[in-house]
């Protein structure tokens, strides 16, 4: 029997943790929508710029307060960001199987990556301070004030994200860049410039889900590991190429897990998960809301 | 630059994918205001060499000055922002975007965008057709219309010379002598223009002199051609094969 206060519940739960994946996964859609390749290291970028606003915020650490946290952490972002396309994606563009090359060198990155991080911060549990503290009710549930703040906040970047790309004039270069690289050449794109934006763009989204979800969470090395398992399978399950179809699967798979994870418990939930993005792509190939590869 | 700088000058390009070179040592040269056509069977190294020009694909000897200076080591986006435009063949242009969006951010380059006003006017007064369906989809256009943007992007990256490739495959004959205007109405503005085709009766009523382009060379310079008929052409054409 589900009562109005298991389903505020289960809701409520749901959102929350559909607004972490719509902003960790529209990075990553991001990405695949204009350069074609998913970026594995995506997960520990979440981590590092957790880890970085840790150090500027913490009285462990520098201690100089949270919104300068998060500045600094945006701004090491951009760089990781740039640094990770020059270093393990540029060179191989030209490759004829660039898709498979850049799982490798990506999933390496993401590996040496947690290790250096374990190396610089040690294994020890971090936490990082909320930004909003105290509770707040939604309907009949009790969730902290950071995480009602998750909620606002998801949907705010999201749409900026969208005016840039609709409405600017590089962000409408990279949405051509995604569709036709050499048609956008020929008008006068800087193709490669635009990759790199995008990165940086995809970085800094990253280290921002990083920050959010860094005071609900523990900081580990492995912090950014699953939810870029779940962002994966959200590119997937709404439709590659659709940064919409991305954004509404990401709602849903939070809503699911949410009702899994109360019908069938945390043990099983996360394979039943993968048993309906099955179903989804046998009944519909092209994912959720993508459409038919042209 | 002078004014009797020509707008193109190619000497000696070698360019091709892999191991194999299609072009095999390129030379010819389109004149200040001149309309020149590429004709010649298909395969041979026409698209190619469009594409070895606006450096898609990177050359692997030779020169190309464009209004006198050698442009043959820049990247693309230098070659747009200098005025050499190419309309590549069969352009699919960008399928989720809407044909104004398509037109306004063809103009990209700082040059382009202080004219985008009045280009855009210019565009959509050529191709009514575009103005009318000025929200709709690229992927959802006719062949016929996409052709007409993808030539309406070309003048909207303020061309001071254009190169078409192919611009009438596969148009009903009322389209191709519509674009036949169009692209008349272009050149008729002292824009220098290089087209490629294989329509020949389309590529006689357009330019001023064309070369015949056989096995990655330029076989021969057809000079006024007007005085050349479509049989003269057809055999050439033809004989060529055989050699």
């Amino acid at each position: 029997m589900i009562t109005s206060d298991i389903l505020s519940a289960i809701l409520v739960s749901g959102i929350v943790l559909g607004s972490g994946y719509a902003l960790m996964a529209s990075g990553l859609s991001l990405v695949w929508t204009t350069l074609g390749i998913f970026n594995f290291a995506h997960g520990v970028l979440m981590t590092l710029g957790a880890y970085i606003a840790w150090t500027v915020s913490d009285a462990a650490g520098l201690n100089f307060g949270l919104g300068l946290a998060i500045a600094v952490s945006a701004a090491i972002m951009i760089g990781a960001g740039i640094l990770i396309e020059r270093v393990i994606v540029r060179p191989f563009y030209d490759h004829r199987d660039i898709l498979l090359v850049t799982v490798m060198t990506t999933l390496a990155a993401m590996i040496f990556m947690q290790k250096g991080i374990q190396l610089i911060w040690g294994a020890r549990l971090k936490q990082l301070a909320p930004i909003a503290t105290g509770n707040v009710q939604i309907w009949q549930t009790t969730i902290s004030a950071q995480e009602a703040l998750i909620i606002v906040v998801a949907p705010l970047l999201l749409g900026a994200l969208w005016l840039f790309l609709d409405r600017s004039r590089t962000g409408r270069g990279i949405r051509a860049v995604g569709q036709n690289p050499d048609a956008a050449r020929l008008i006068g794109i800087d193709v490669s410039r635009l990759f790199i934006i995008t990165f940086a763009l995809s970085a800094v989204l990253a280290g921002l889900t990083g920050v959010l979800l860094g005071s609900i969470r523990l900081l580990t090395p492995e912090f950014g590991s699953e939810p870029l398992v779940k962002a994966l399978i959200i590119v997937i399950f709404g439709g590659l190429g659709s940064l919409g179809g991305t954004v509404v699967a990401a709602y849903l798979m939070g809503l699911l897990e949410a009702a899994l994870v109360f019908f069938v418990g945390i043990y099983w939930a996360p394979s039943m998960i993968f048993l309906l993005l099955i179903l989804v792509l046998l009944i519909r190939p092209q994912g959720l809301l993508g459409k038919v590869v042209r | 630059m002078s004014n009797n700088t020509n707008a193109l000058e190619i000497a000696g390009l070698r360019a091709g994918y892999d191991a194999s070179d299609v072009l095999l040592g390129m030379s010819f040269h389109v004149g200040p205001t001149e309309r020149v056509g590429l004709f010649g069977p298909n395969g041979h190294g026409k698209t190619t060499l469009l594409n070895t020009i606006s450096r898609v694909i990177r050359p692997r000897a030779g020169d190309v000055r464009f209004m006198g200076e050698p442009i043959d080591q820049l990247a693309p986006q230098k070659i747009v922002a200098r005025g050499l435009i190419h309309v590549p063949q069969a352009n699919r242009l960008f399928p989720d975007m809407q044909i104004m969006e398509t037109l306004e951010l063809a103009a990209f380059t700082p040059r382009a965008r202080e004219e985008l006003k009045t280009n855009l006017d210019y565009v959509l007064n050529l191709f009514p057709r575009l103005a009318e369906r000025r929200r709709q989809q690229c992927k959802t256009l006719s062949g016929g219309e996409r052709q007409m943007l993808s030539i309406g992007a070309g003048l909207m990256c303020a061309p001071r010379m254009l190169m078409l490739d192919e611009p009438t495959l596969g148009l009903s004959p009322k389209l191709k002598d519509e674009l036949a205007e169009a692209i008349s109405e272009i050149s008729s503005r002292g824009i220098p223009l290089l087209l490629v085709e294989q329509d020949i009766a389309f590529i006689l009523s357009l330019v001023d002199r064309m070369y015949l382009v056989d096995h990655g060379e330029i076989r021969r310079e057809i000079n006024r051609s007007g005085e050349l008929d479509h049989q003269e052409i057809m055999d050439m054409y033809f004989g060529s094969e055989g050699a």
